[in-house]
């Protein structure tokens, strides 16, 4: 057998007293896609960085095609001819493509601080020709949608080669968390064409996707590698069982916890509404205990919607009527007092604030419960929020720890609780409570889900996927260019199908 | 709710943040060493006189800094506050004569207002508050400039109604002085105590989550300026007081040493950290550090010289730079 392109040995990292890494060994061969799969804090992250020069680990060592190196910069890292597309795209958008492609590699295609835009183009050309991709290099990248700058990202990755006399390692971190259906397919083609030249890292938490791409899945665990599979013989429910360490719930989206809601009084009942240039005519109602699904492709107008019901932006026609009286919300201050809640998608954003404690995230959107008239009580508030804590099982080192140090799943619960704690709460909408999640994490907010519509509570859902819409959902709409497409049943024991969904949304 | 009541997750421990702690407790420890320094310096600074002097020059700085805080801690900065001041004296001389005490109601009202248009104009247009206010800065230097006739008026047989400011002592410590130190405290403890209270630090971390949360980010960062012409306007008063007089630019050199007050204190210029406490330990070091350079000789003029390295270094050491991205 020849010697792994990159080969990781031993490698472990602390950060304070927190161990991110511990004694990680793995190794990627010629030509190979290889899954990287561990719940949120597992150490992924931390590895990615290591593997492109951000951090330098505390003892270990990195191999490349059987010499060891040591990566003390991104640059280092490139020119090894390792290439990242990050989570979190890092595209200058308001330049072309092409300036993106080789943003800091321009080498020839710049004298005296001028472009050779001929020269420039044509190198962009080149990376884009590997992955076939039809974007042009003069293309503005604030005019591409999300997918194609994933693709611009990838030809930006694959750059590496021009500084690399060994084949590319690709390491796509995360790629597959917003894209929806043709955009996926697109993305795994992609990988295929890659592997005829370069190896791949595949980052992902979609362990169907891992699963499908992949030739080896390596499970990562409290920064430990605890297994590797081979994906002809594992199957999804092993892979949750060996990230999470417990045994997988056949009933992941707890179906058998969902009531019918058919009895129950209308709470959020929508009329007509209307906001130029997002979406028209959109009428649903929404009864007590009910989860609304709303399904849809980016720029169907769903984002829209839920922005206006939430009084985020305003609406041009139609009503909105909450507990039958019509209400009409100048900004998010009116829709709170009256029972909203919102979970927004952007969570490190909209979501937490960043630099509060635990405790005062929990109190932000309501202190009426721990407060006696314009007066916070603290031993209240303290009682309060530990109950959060251990109902939410938050894993925080305390009430008072700034909420940037936890992790996303446990930010997410901080933000549920946010709402959870307002005994005003009617309505909540969620709009992708689940991303960027792990599978623990999700399915906790899976639970919380239930609970919610057993206390009464309307929910109104963007979901991440299909078969999470149609898991929670007591019904769903499917919206296509800002209008309603398509209604669907998805009271218990009678749910649609994924392919039913996906007809309406394309 | 029985399957929520699980059982306690454990709870992971996270190390001391020392570099933290110390950051927060250095403007305390830098006031107390130069405290000694001056001391030995000078055996008779803790004495009496020159403790009255010095809480003297401190107040009206603490006023003017303690509106600034409010505006700071939101993320955003009022550079016109010391002109406004400064046109609130010019407006004092002008309308005591007439009104009497009902002059200064009518003043403090005034720059209350002003402040409030001022925040107002920053909320709704969303246009940076280094802008808006350099902009009310030239406004009103020019127009106390121009109803003063570029001269101070002095205030003359009404200066009665306002002249006790400055004149009451307790305990032969000057009674503003105290009084101004005592409303930082009831600041600070308003912060801690109203459910509220933390919303100036919340819009200055994270605006948009305190927005999505229902918080009315508007509301609260218009209560930031109208606070801060406020105490513009309770600081003119002060300094007339102290002047028997009121001028266009009676207030402008005090500027850079309101603002270092506020950063030297620990109030992070980002916004979101930070306090009223924090103000009055910065405040403190101003003024100390005021009577420290006159006690080694320094020229007066120098002073601005060294609040402006001051500001500076102060920002340097205390801002987060894992929160910036990019620097603008």
């Amino acid at each position: 057998m020849s010697v792994p392109v990159l080969e990781v040995r031993n490698l472990t990292k602390t950060f304070k007293n927190v161990v991110a890494l511990d004694d990680i060994t793995f190794e990627v061969r010629q030509n190979e896609v290889v899954g990287l799969i561990g719940e949120n804090g597992a150490g992924k992250s931390t590895l990615l960085k290591i593997l492109s020069g951000i951090y330098q680990p505390d003892s270990g060592e990195i191999l490349r095609n059987g010499k060891k190196t040591v990566f003390r910069g991104p640059k280092e890292s490139a020119t090894a001819g390792i290439g990242m597309v990050h989570q979190e795209q890092s595209l200058v958008t308001s330049v072309t493509v092409a300036e993106n492609i080789l943003l800091g590699s321009e080498t020839d295609a710049v004298t005296a601080g001028f472009y050779n835009w001929r020269k420039l183009n044509a190198k962009a050309q080149k990376q884009l020709d590997k992955i076939q991709s039809p974007i042009s290099p003069t293309d503005k990248v604030e005019n591409l949608s999300f997918a194609q700058r994933q693709m611009v990202e990838l030809a930006k990755a694959l750059g590496v080669e021009e500084f690399s006399m060994e084949a590319p390692v690709i390491v796509l971190d995360e790629p597959t968390s917003v894209l929806e259906g043709d955009e996926l397919e697109v993305l795994f083609a992609q990988i295929e064409r890659l592997r005829q030249f370069a190896s791949v890292i595949f980052v992902s938490h979609r362990l169907d996707e891992v699963l499908r791409v992949s030739d080896r899945v390596y499970i990562l665990k409290d920064g430990k590698s605890v297994a590797e599979r081979n994906p002809d013989t594992a199957d999804v429910d092993e892979l949750h069982r060996l990230m999470v360490g417990r045994e997988s719930s056949a009933e992941f989206y707890h179906e058998n916890e969902q009531t019918s809601v058919a009895e129950m009084p209308v709470v959020l009942s929508v009329d007509g509404l209307g906001k130029r240039g997002a979406f028209s005519g959109v009428s649903f109602e929404v009864r007590k205990g009910e989860v609304l699904g709303i399904s849809g492709v980016q720029g169907s107008g769903r984002e829209e919607l839920t922005r206006v019901l939430f009084g985020a932006e305003p609406f041009d026609t139609g009503t909105i009527v909450l507990d039958g009286k019509s209400v009409r919300f100048s900004s998010p201050v009116s829709a709170v007092s009256a029972g909203f809640g919102y979970i927004p998608a952007e969570r490190r954003i909209e979501g937490i604030a960043q630099g509060l404690s635990v405790q005062d995230n929990i109190f932000l959107a309501d202190p009426a419960p721990v407060s006696i008239g314009p007066f916070f009580v603290a031993s209240k508030a303290r009682a309060a929020a530990e109950e959060w804590i251990s109902r939410l099982r938050i894993r925080t080192p305390g009430r008072g720890t700034n909420v940037s140090n936890l992790s996303g799943g446990n930010q997410q619960k901080v933000v549920l609780a946010k709402w959870l704690n307002s005994p005003r709460l009617r309505v909540l909408i969620l709009d992708h409570p689940t991303r960027g999640l792990d599978v623990g994490a999700k399915e906790d907010v899976y639970t919380f889900i239930r609970q919610l519509c057993a206390q009464g509570i309307a929910i109104v859902l963007l979901a991440d996927t299909l078969e999470e819409t149609i898991a929670l959902s007591h019904s769903i709409f499917v919206m296509r260019d800002g209008e309603i497409q398509r209604r669907f049943d998805a009271s218990p024991g009678n749910k649609p199908k994924p392919v039913e969904l996906v007809e309406q949304m394309v | 709710m029985s399957q929520t009541t699980a059982a306690a997750v454990p709870r992971p421990k996270l190390a001391v943040d020392w570099k933290g702690q110390i950051v927060s407790a250095l403007p305390l420890i830098v006031l107390i060493l130069l405290v000694i320094a001056v001391t030995i310096n000078q055996p008779n600074f803790l004495a009496l006189g020159s403790v009255r002097g010095l809480l003297e020059s401190m107040a009206p700085i603490l006023l003017l800094a303690l509106g600034q805080t409010f505006v700071i801690l939101t993320g955003g900065i009022d550079l016109s506050f010391a002109a406004t001041a400064s046109f609130g004296t010019v407006l004092l001389a002008l309308w005591m004569p007439n009104l009497g005490v009902l002059g200064v109601v009518a003043v403090v009202a005034t720059l209350t207002l002003i402040g409030f248009i001022n925040g107002f104009v920053i909320a709704k247009t969303q246009i940076p508050s280094f802008i808006a206010t350099l902009g009310a800065l030239g406004l009103y230097s020019g127009l106390g400039l121009a109803i003063s006739g570029a001269s101070n008026i002095r205030i003359g047989e009404s200066y009665q109604a306002i002249g006790w400011i400055t004149d009451l002592r307790i305990a032969g410590l000057p009674l503003s002085a105290l009084l101004v130190i005592l409303v930082a405290v009831v600041i600070a403890v308003a912060m801690k105590v109203l459910a509220r209270g933390k919303s100036f630090h919340a819009i200055g971390l994270a605006e948009q989550a305190l927005l999505m949360s229902g918080g009315s980010t508007l509301r609260i960062r218009i209560l930031a300026f109208t606070l801060c012409g406020l105490f513009s306007g309770l600081a003119a008063v002060m300094l007339a007081a102290s002047q028997h007089s009121g001028g266009p630019t009676l207030a402008d050199t005090l500027q850079l040493p309101a603002i270092a007050a506020v950063v030297i204190g620990g109030t992070a210029i980002t916004g979101g950290v930070g306090g009223a406490m924090k103000t009055v330990v910065g405040a403190l070091i101003i003024v100390v550090l005021r009577v420290g350079m006159s006690a080694i000789g320094v020229d007066p003029a120098f002073e601005q010289i060294v609040y402006g390295v001051v500001i500076i270094a102060a920002v340097v050491l205390t801002i987060d730079r894992t929160r910036l991205g990019v620097v603008k």
